[in-house]
Order: C-alpha cells, then structure tokens, then sequence
C-alpha cells in the first residue's frame, strides 16, 4: 500500500477537488429561486388601490365560480385535443378526444380550448407546483422530482384550504406528495411504476363519476396518467396510447353529459366550471422534461355550465378554423393559479406572476351579451361596461398583488432584479396605477357616457396588461439567479485541479524518466501536440449548442482523425496496416451506430431536424432486419463468450478462471433472456414458470458474487507469479468481464454489438500503441509515455456513450434500462441500474480497461524495465483522468459562458450535469481501479525496489 | 512544356513551380468561372455538377503539368505519366471517399453523387500530381506521405498543396454540425472550400519554399 499512496493520494487530491469545486459551481449555477414563506391574506386588500370586493362572503374578487372540476391529464399533447385540422398532417392519434372538440365547436363561448405554453422543466412535479404556485419553478428541482417535497410556497390549493373550500384528489400521488395535509378527501395512487397503465386511471375513473353527485366539496382534482405512461412505455404513435385517449373520452363524455344533467338552476353544478388540462406535453417517443413545443404545449379545456356570451375582440387571441367553428387560443400556464384563483374568489398565490386571462376568466364571468361591436344597444352596453370595470379590477389587484411579490422579493433575495428592471417595473405600475385612480373615480359616476368609459377602461386593462407581461418576461429571462461567485470558485478550483493533475504528471514523467536514467531532449512529441490539440477542439466544441447536440459526432470525428494518423504511422512503419484499418472500420462502424441514436434523438429533440432519412429505408424493410437484429445481438455473445473461453483457456488459474467461468454462463443466461423475449423462437412459454425477471436477477447475483471474489480473495491469498504482465492482463479481464454481462443485459441488444465493437477497437488500439513514439525517439527499447492511445481510448468512451443509444440529455436516459429485471419502482437499485447502463460503457469499462496499454507488451519495445509498469499504469490512468477532467472544465466553463443563452436548460444544463457526473464517477473508478489493480503488482516487483524508485 | 521536360531531375526551378502552381491554381478559377456563367452554376446550389465541372478542368491540367515533372523521364514516356496519373485519379478518389466517410462523411444514395465529385476533385488535389511524378513507387509515396519528409522543391510542390488541401477540408467540416442552417453548411460544400482554400495555401507556401530554396542555392554556388 505504502507504494500505492506515493502516487494513490494525487487521485485522492484530485478527486476531492473536482467534487468541491462541482459542489460549489452547482450551487452557484443550479440555483433555485429563493422560495418566500409569504402568503396573501383577505386583509391584505386594504392596501391595494383597488376595489374590494362589496360583498362580505367574498375576499379578493368576487367568486365567479361555486365549484370547479378539474380533469388533469398527464403528459397530454396540444395536438391530441386541438381538432386535426389545425395541423398539417392528421395523425392516428389525433382527434380522439371528440367530445372536447364537440363541446368547443357547439357552444364556444361557454367551452373553448386553450393552447396551453408551459414552462420547462417539463416534468409532472415542477409543472403542478408552477400550475398551483402561479411561478416558475426552476432547474434544481428536477433532481426533488423523486423525492416530491411538499410545496412551502404559497399556491392556490394552500389559498382554498385557507378559505374554507374543500379540495378533493384522486389519482396521481405527486398530488399528495406536494400537498401532504390539504385534501379533504384523497385517492391517491402510486404514480412512478411506468408500466403500468390503468391502475392509477382506474382509480380515478372509480371514484369521479361517484364524486359528482356529492355536496361535499368544492374544488375536484383528478390527474389521470395512463397517457403519460403509455407514451413513455410505447410512444405517442401506438394502439395503447389510441386506447386511453378513447378511454378518456368515454369518460369525459361521461362528465360532461353528467355535469349537464345537473347543471339547471338550483342543481348540484348550476356554477360549476370543468377544466380538462395537460401538465405538459410530451414527444413522439413519450418523453418530457425539455423545452421543445411539443413538450411544452398542452391544452387547456375549459367550459362552463352557464349560457354565456362571447369576449370583445380586442382580449381574444384565438385562431379560428373557420370551418368547424373551433377556436383556439393560447395561454401560459403562469395565469393558471392566478385565473382560476380569481375565478373562486380566493386570494392569488403570493408568489404568483401570472396575469388574469381575459378568455378563461370571461368564460366563467360574463355579465353582458353582444355579438358585434356594432349593434350594441345600450343594455349589453352597460354589461360589457360592468365585465370591463370588473376585469380592470381584478387586473388591479393582480398587478398590486404581483408588484407587492416583487418587491417583497427584492428586499429579501440578495440578487433578484437589476435596478434597471425594477425601476421599469415600478414605471410601468405606476403610470398604469395613476391611470386607475382616474379610472376608479370616472367609474363612480356611474351615470356617467359609457362612451367615454369604455375607452378609458380598456386602455386600463391595456395598462395592467403590460404591467403584467413585463413582470412575467422579466421573470422568465432572469429567474434563474445564478450566484457568479460561486461559480467563479467552482471554476477556479476546477483549474486548481487541473493544475494538479499535471503536476502529478508531470513527477510521473519525472520519475519514469529519471529511472530510466535517459533525460528526454524536450518532452514534447508529435502525440503530445495532437493530443493536446484534439482535447483543445474538443474542449472548444463544447462551446456551442450545435456540436453538444452531436458531441456523438463530433468526438467520432476527432477519433477517425487519430485513426487515420495512426493509419498513417503504420505505413510510415509499414506494420500493422490491417490493424490500423480494422480500427478506422469499426470508427465507421461506430459512427453509424451514432447517426443512428441521433436519428432516435432528432425524433424527441427540438433542437434537430431530422435527417437521415437512408436509415428511414433499413428500419421499414420488414423481416429480413428484424431477423438480423434479433441474431446479431446472440451472435455477438456468443463471440464475446469465446474470446473469454479463449483468454481461460490459455492463461487462467484459480479465482480469475471462475469468475469468467461465471460470466461465459451469465452470456449464456442473457441469450437466453433475449431469446425468450423475441418470438422468433417460441420460447416464451418454455420461460413463463421461470418468471420473466430471474434471469437478469440472477445475472446481478452473479456479477455482484463475481466483484466481490475478485475485491476479496487478493487480499487473504497472494499467489506469486513472476508475470506481472500476465497477472495485469488476467486482473483485467477477470474484472471487465465481470462487469460486462450486467452493462450487456442492462443495455439490451445493442449492449452486445457495443461490448463486441469495443473489444476490437481495444485490440487495434493495443496492438497500435507504440507505432509513432517508436519512430519518434528512434532508440529502441525507450518507451516514451504517448498520450494519444489514451486520448483515443478517451474518445471511443464517448464514442460508446452515444453508440449505445445515450445522449446527454434526460430523455437519453434509456429509462427502461431500471426496469430490467424489476417490475415495481424502487428508487435506490434502479438509479443504480440507471446509473450503470448510462456510464457502462463509456465510464466503468473504459476506466478498468485502461491498462490494455499495460498489459500487453508493446510490440515495439519488449525489453521494458519491469519495475516502470506501475508507474506507466499510473501514468495512463492519470492522463485519462486529466483528459475527462480537461473536458469537464470546459463544459462547466461553456455553461458559465452560455448561462443567457436560449437552450441553456435545454441543452447545457443536462450536459453539464452528464460530465460532471461522469468525472465525480471516473475519479471514483479510477480511484478504485488503481487499487485493485495496485493490490498486488507492489508485491511482485518489491518494495524495496520501488522506494528506490521514488 | 518542352522547357519542362528538358528538367529531369528532382530539382526544378521554381519559375517552373510558379507555372505549374498559376496553371493549377488558374484551372480552378476556370472551373467556377465556366461553372458561373457559362452554366450558370453555383457550388451552393448545386454541387454536384458544380464539383464535377470543377474536377473535370482541374483534372487534365493537373495531369498535363506534372506528367512533364515525372521521374526518370528516360524509362517513363510522357503518356505513361498521364496514363499513371489517369489511373491514379479514381484510386486517390475512393481512398478519399473512404476517408471522408470514416470521418462521417453522410453515407445514403442521395449523397453519392457528391461524394463521388468531391472525392475526384480531391484526388485531382492530392493523389493525381504525385501518381504522375512518381507512379507506384512506394518508398516515395512513403516518404512524401507518410513520414512528410519531402526534399527538394519538386516534393514540396507534391505535398504541401497535398497536405493542405486535406486539412483544409477537415477544417472545412466543422462549420457543418452549425445551426446557422445556411445552404452552404450542407455536405460537401464547406469541405470542397475548405480544401480548395487549403490547396491555394499549400500552393503559396510550395512556391514560397521553392524561392526560399533557389535562393539559397544560388548563395551556396556563389560562396
């Protein structure tokens, strides 16, 4: 151990330094928006400008509404509720939901369809706490989104219980999660096991139709998520999906005749109002979280019981279908909480920025009947003048309400606003407040020419409006505070680290050189120069949206580049030509497998076009591929399993020899296990008695029975070989092939092509090391330490990343991959499943495949010194290290860089998160692998020997 | 031309590679100016017949000067150079495809026909002037290539516009990932700039060396 620390404790050094300054630079870069404790009281009004409301029942505004049903399903498409024509194409999954599009096109001025934008991070929690808090809930709390805290902010569920309104929920449990004590009744059902499809919609079904004829509530939630899950599980464009939107159909046609039935005066839902919504949208591939319109458009559907007029044209928004008589328009989902808190009359949410929509608000509050401006007589006159003077009220006091969140936010968040944008802020209020005050007295005599008020009242609500938008723009372009400081210290220390990790080199260097007892002339090779050039490009690449979106293809590009350099050594040296074009094959290969998952991406993403459309031609012709993407996977096992076979045969003994006895049977048992789930063979039945989930159980099992021989056993029994090439190249492969039949099984069939591609690019590479620092230093028998083997097996890990179907991005996550051998969601072994099939390849097994270099005698030069092997093993992990490290610091800095541009959420945020993750993870495996590998080469070679050494 | 071919050896003047690299660099010009307004063609809007006429003038050129610099003129007749420079057209043209597409090259039969132009332009660059000054002759192909260790004016005059035409088209191909979704981001267009810019460089830069070299030749003789 004593000779493992001389050099073990620089990775312990880095490793903590890389963990600080990401700890800090998070901290400073994922902020959250400082949540105030605050919360609106009826009292409050007092201080505001406005009227109060005369009558006493009621706090803010007048209640519009006496009970509102509120229908949320999950993940639901704008285009699955618009009517089909709004779009170019009809698709099978539109129109399915026919009874809202029924409702709109008949009686459009009491039921209408809302576009509905909402803001990213698109995921069920941060969209039910933006919907209920009226604010926009930020970044950092997509890493809550497994553990949903309850909301401490004030929202509008907070403000109805607060009033005395009684709130009922069924269905999805985030609802209880983020409201643990505010249903007077709940349904709650478990919301997280993804293929699943019914229970929770079931569930609700079960209990809504009942809920209707009862008294005793006033508010009603149902969050349906049988849409959601069937698009995670098997995308929009398919049967099961077509199924629960005909399913949701029927029911709402349900509710809808149901809430008619009683909705005559006297009755039971006289002033009820439904809204059937989305949280957020979602792709083609079921996937949400982003940005893109499709994820962040979602319906709103909303309608009355009451025979109610139309808006004036002036506050409708709507894009008509003139045909089928079906408007659209939009709304953001920041007006929710504030609109539907209006509508019941309870106070806004304190921190809400939204605006009263006109068009929802008028949907429930109408008070006056026109169809043209033209025809006015002076009755509806007088109504409209009355919405008009009640909707500049409620305008009001939603911009006294938003001005007040504003500046009790200033006062207490350190950086909020700049002055500049507060001092427009209070301009806008101010101006659009003095106006009011006018506005108010004019609207006192009440007597007084409509004409003249009329104008004067619009201009009013024109004035608020812009109030509003501006605090809302505002909000959306700077919300995310991030602390400048602390990420100046994050990248500061992140530098510091850098700095050490050449230092530690740069003595690695020192002492292989000085033991060798040769002083190199300048240090600097052709190699070196590309190298540092490559992570330079690669670095600098990171800087743009562009090549983040395909880094894939990018890093493939840079890897071609050094294979074709090596192509070029070889023929320099003319040998290993057929290796050299091996490797610049399987970097073709490799690419295409990229373009492939970009091709998958390019379907979610909305960053990308499409393109590719040759691969289009493969996909759809039929059996023959589908035959061969059923064997190839096999194929490729059973190749992996002989070369393990192969490798026992010839060199193993003792524990080494079981372990890849183990995994040559774990090969086995995950060809059975895809054997068994494609139909080629009938197996399936052969199987059912065994259970679907034992075979990749047993295969963790074994894995797990696997590592821990190889981390126990070394350290009771100590064999002596005098090999320690032998012994490295047995540890090595006793540990990846370990590790490789979990990744494989985890990574499905692709995982086998991968792991088969990546053996033979490992191969070229190892038998490739060595073809120019031969040529380079001219002497031979001096193996000059040459970075560009480990820059390229850097390279082939990202490469890998995004072969096997990855992306950093959070729909990349292969999120089926936690639920391999597991039916029902437990969080701690599924992010840990998660966590391996994401970094398998590109971290685990590169990072204990690294002694590759090592291992094998370099066929250039045999006659290397014996005791130089730790210190190279070292070498090379230190400099695979530093080139992840190297990478990472430019993602943390392109992110500081980009921290205003439009897809920093979108794209830059989920990378850095992916790097950083990855480097905290290739420090720690690299961390444990120089010890594992290190636990016994020390022995060999002599400890005595190796103080001298240092 | 006769001037030329009276040259044998390896040396030549660099009056003859200012020639040589003004004819090259003048049958590029000719190309898009025919491609321009003779059929009014744009190397954006349509690159393929673009690139094919492109290659299709430089091509002749390229082989009709350097045929007069090929080595040991006594063994090897004049059409032999242009038949080795012939042969070496579609063979420096499928190495560089086989390149490009190893670097991600978009692979797809609406892209072939690109493909297969831009790689004849780009062995017209780099394959075709060496296969007619040296044929097959492996160690210096070797020499030139691989170890980039060229002497005397005439490999400089092979390899440099070489090299550089190749690095200029990997140059050229990072602007392609771009979202500027501007026309000329698309395959191959960017990368024929590129090379093309690389290939006027590298024909500079040989012809910089070659004076540099005379010169210094001259002083030795006079010292």
């Amino acid at each position: 151990m004593w000779g493992w620390w001389r050099f073990g404790k620089w990775t312990v050094l880095i490793m903590f330094l890389h963990i600080i300054a990401i700890l800090i630079f998070t901290k400073g870069f994922l902020l959250t928006r400082t949540e105030l404790p605050h919360s609106s009281h009826c009292s409050d009004l007092s201080q505001s400008p406005c009227h109060s409301s005369p009558s006493s029942s009621s706090c803010w505004t007048k209640p519009a509404v006496d009970r509102l049903i509120i229908i949320v399903l999950d993940a639901l498409r704008f285009d699955f509720v618009a009517p089909s024509s709004f779009f170019e194409e009809k698709q099978p999954w539109m129109d399915k939901l026919k009874v809202l599009q029924r409702m709109a096109s008949e009686n459009p001025s009491s039921a209408k369809i809302f576009k509905a934008i909402a803001d990213p991070p698109t995921t069920s929690l941060q969209r039910l706490k933006g919907l209920t808090t009226g604010a926009l809930p930020t970044f950092i709390d997509v890493g809550n989104s497994f553990g949903a805290p309850a909301i401490v902010e004030d929202n509008f569920i907070n403000q109805l219980i607060q009033n005395g309104k009684r709130v009922v929920m069924m269905g999805d449990d985030t609802w209880t999660q983020l409201f643990p004590n505010h249903f007077n009744k709940s349904y709650p059902y478990p919301s997280f096991n993804v293929k699943d499809l019914n229970t929770v919609d079931n569930g609700c079904i079960e209990h809504l139709l009942p809920s209707l004829y009862q008294q005793d509530w006033d508010v009603l939630i149902a969050h349906f998520l049988g849409v959601d899950h069937a698009g995670h599980i098997h995308g929009v464009d398919s049967t099961p999906m077509i199924e629960k939107l005909e399913q949701y159909n029927a029911v709402l046609e349900k509710v809808i005749k149901e809430l008619q039935n009683q909705s005559g005066p006297g009755k039971l839902h006289e002033n009820s109002l439904l809204l059937v919504m989305g949280d957020h949208g979602q792709t083609l591939n079921g996937d949400h979280g982003g940005g893109s319109p499709e994820e962040v458009e979602t319906s709103i559907f909303a309608m009355s019981f009451k025979d109610l007029p139309s808006l004036p044209s002036e506050f409708d928004s709507s894009s008509c279908e003139p045909s089928k008589n079906i408007c659209i328009s939009s709304i953001p989902q920041l007006d929710f909480a504030v609109t539907v808190s209006s509508l019941l009359g309870v106070p806004f949410p304190f921190g809400s920025i939204g605006r009263v929509n006109p068009e929802l608000y008028a949907l429930a509050v109408c008070t006056w009947n026109l169809d043209d401006d033209k025809t006015w007589n002076n009755q509806d006159q007088t109504k409209l003048e009355e919405w008009l003077q009640n909707y500049a009220n409620v305008l009001c006091i939603n911009s006294w309400q938003v001005k007040r969140y504003i500046d009790v936010y200033s006062a207490s968040s350190v950086i909020g606003f700049s002055s500049e944008d507060l001092f427009r802020i209070s301009d806008l209020y101010s101006k659009a407040d003095e106006n009011w005050s006018y506005t108010k007295n004019l609207s006192s005599y009440k007597n007084g020419s409509s004409n003249t008020s009329l104008p004067v009242l619009k201009r009013q609500i024109v004035a608020y409006s812009n109030f509003l938008s501006y605090v809302a723009e505002l909000a959306r372009s700077k919300w995310t505070e991030f602390n400048l400081k602390m990420m100046g210290t994050g990248i500061g220390i992140m530098l510091l680290s850098l700095y050490c990790h050449t230092l530690a080199i740069k003595k690695l260097n020192k002492s292989y050189g000085v033991s060798l007892l040769s002083s190199r002339d300048s240090g600097i090779s052709f190699g070196l120069m590309l190298t540092f050039f490559m992570v330079l490009i690669r670095a600098g690449s990171l800087l743009s949206n562009s090549y983040i979106l395909k880094e894939g293809k990018a890093a493939n590009f840079l890897l071609a580049t050094t294979g074709i350099m090596t192509l070029r050594y070889s023929f320099m040296k003319n040998k290993m030509l057929i290796e050299a074009a091996i490797f610049l094959l399987l970097t073709f290969i490799f690419r295409i497998a990229i373009e492939v998952g970009l091709y998958k991406q390019a379907a979610t993403s909305q960053f990308m076009s499409s393109s590719s459309s040759w691969m289009l031609g493969i996909s759809i012709s039929q059996s023959l591929w589908t035959y061969m993407a059923e064997i190839m996977p096999i194929l490729a096992l059973i190749v992996l399993g002989y070369f393990l076979y192969k490798s026992i045969y010839s060199c193993c003994w003792g524990i080494p020899k079981y372990v890849i006895m183990g995994t040559i049977l774990c090969y086995f048992l995950v060809a059975l296990h895809w054997i068994s789930e494609s139909n080629i063979l009938d197996l399936a039945h052969f199987l059912k008695g065994f259970g679907k989930n034992c075979i990749p159980r047993t295969v963790y099992a074994i894995t797990l029975v696997q590592l821990s021989l190889l981390a126990i056993v070394p350290m009771f029994c100590k064999e002596e070989t005098s090999n320690c090439r032998g012994s490295l190249f047995v540890k090595m492969m006793s540990i990846l092939s370990a590790c490789s039949s979990t990744i494989i099984i985890l990574q499905g069939k692709q995982g086998a092509l991968v792991a088969l591609g990546s053996l033979l690019a490992g191969y070229c590479m190892m038998r490739l090391q060595g073809v120019e620092q031969h040529t380079v230093s001219g002497t031979a028998g001096i193996s000059i330490l040459d970075p560009l083997p480990v820059l390229q097996w850097s390279l082939l890990a990202v490469c890998l990343l995004f072969a096997s179907g990855h992306w950093c991005a959070f729909d990349g996550l292969r999120y089926g991959a936690a639920f391999v051998g597991f039916d029902e969601f437990i969080l701690i072994p599924q992010a840990i499943l998660l966590t391996i099939d994401t970094f398998g390849f590109s971290n685990i097994l590169s990072v204990f495949g690294l002694p590759l270099f090592v291992a094998f005698p370099s066929s250039f030069n045999q006659t290397e010194h014996k005791s130089l092997f730790p210190i190279k093993l070292f070498w090379i992990f230190m400099v695979y290290g530093l080139i992840t490290a190297i990478t990472a610091a430019a993602t943390i800095l392109c992110v500081t860089i980009q921290r205003r541009h439009l897809m920093v959420w979108g794209l830059f945020a989920p990378k850095f998160v992916f790097d950083v993750v990855g480097l905290i993870l290739t420090d720690l495996l690299i961390f444990v692998a120089s010890i594992y590998y290190f636990n016994g080469l020390e022995d060999r070679i002599g400890n005595a020997e190796l103080r001298r050494l240092w | 031309m006769k001037e030329l071919e009276k040259n044998p050896q390896s040396t030549i003047s660099s009056s003859q590679v200012f020639f040589i690299h003004v004819c090259c660099g003048l049958a590029l010009v000719a190309g898009f100016w025919v491609a321009h307004h003779v059929y009014s063609l744009n190397l954006v809007f349509d690159p393929t017949k673009t690139l094919c006429l492109i290659w299709a003038i430089e091509f002749p050129v390229v082989i009709l000067l350097f045929s007069c610099c090929r080595q040991k003129p006594e063994k090897c007749s004049y059409f032999t150079a242009i038949a080795r420079g012939l042969l070496g057209l579609p063979i420096g043209a499928l190495l560089n495809a086989l390149g490009a597409l190893a670097l991600g090259a978009p692979v797809g039969l609406q892209y072939l026909e690109k493909t297969v132009n831009w790689s004849l332009l780009m062995s017209s660059f780099t394959f075709v002037p060496t296969a007619c000054v040296y044929g097959s002759s492996w160690t210096d192909w070797c020499r030139i290539f691989a170890c980039t260790k060229p002497n005397g004016p005439l490999e400089f005059m092979l390899c440099l516009p070489a090299h550089g035409a190749v690095i200029g088209a990997w140059f050229g191909a990072w602007p392609m990932p771009l979202d500027w979704e501007r026309p000329w981001q698309d395959w191959p267009i960017c990368v024929s700039y590129g090379a093309m810019a690389g290939y006027v460089v590298g024909m500079v830069g040989s012809f910089g060396l070659a004076l540099i070299m005379h010169t210094g030749r001259k002083q030795l003789k006079a010292e």
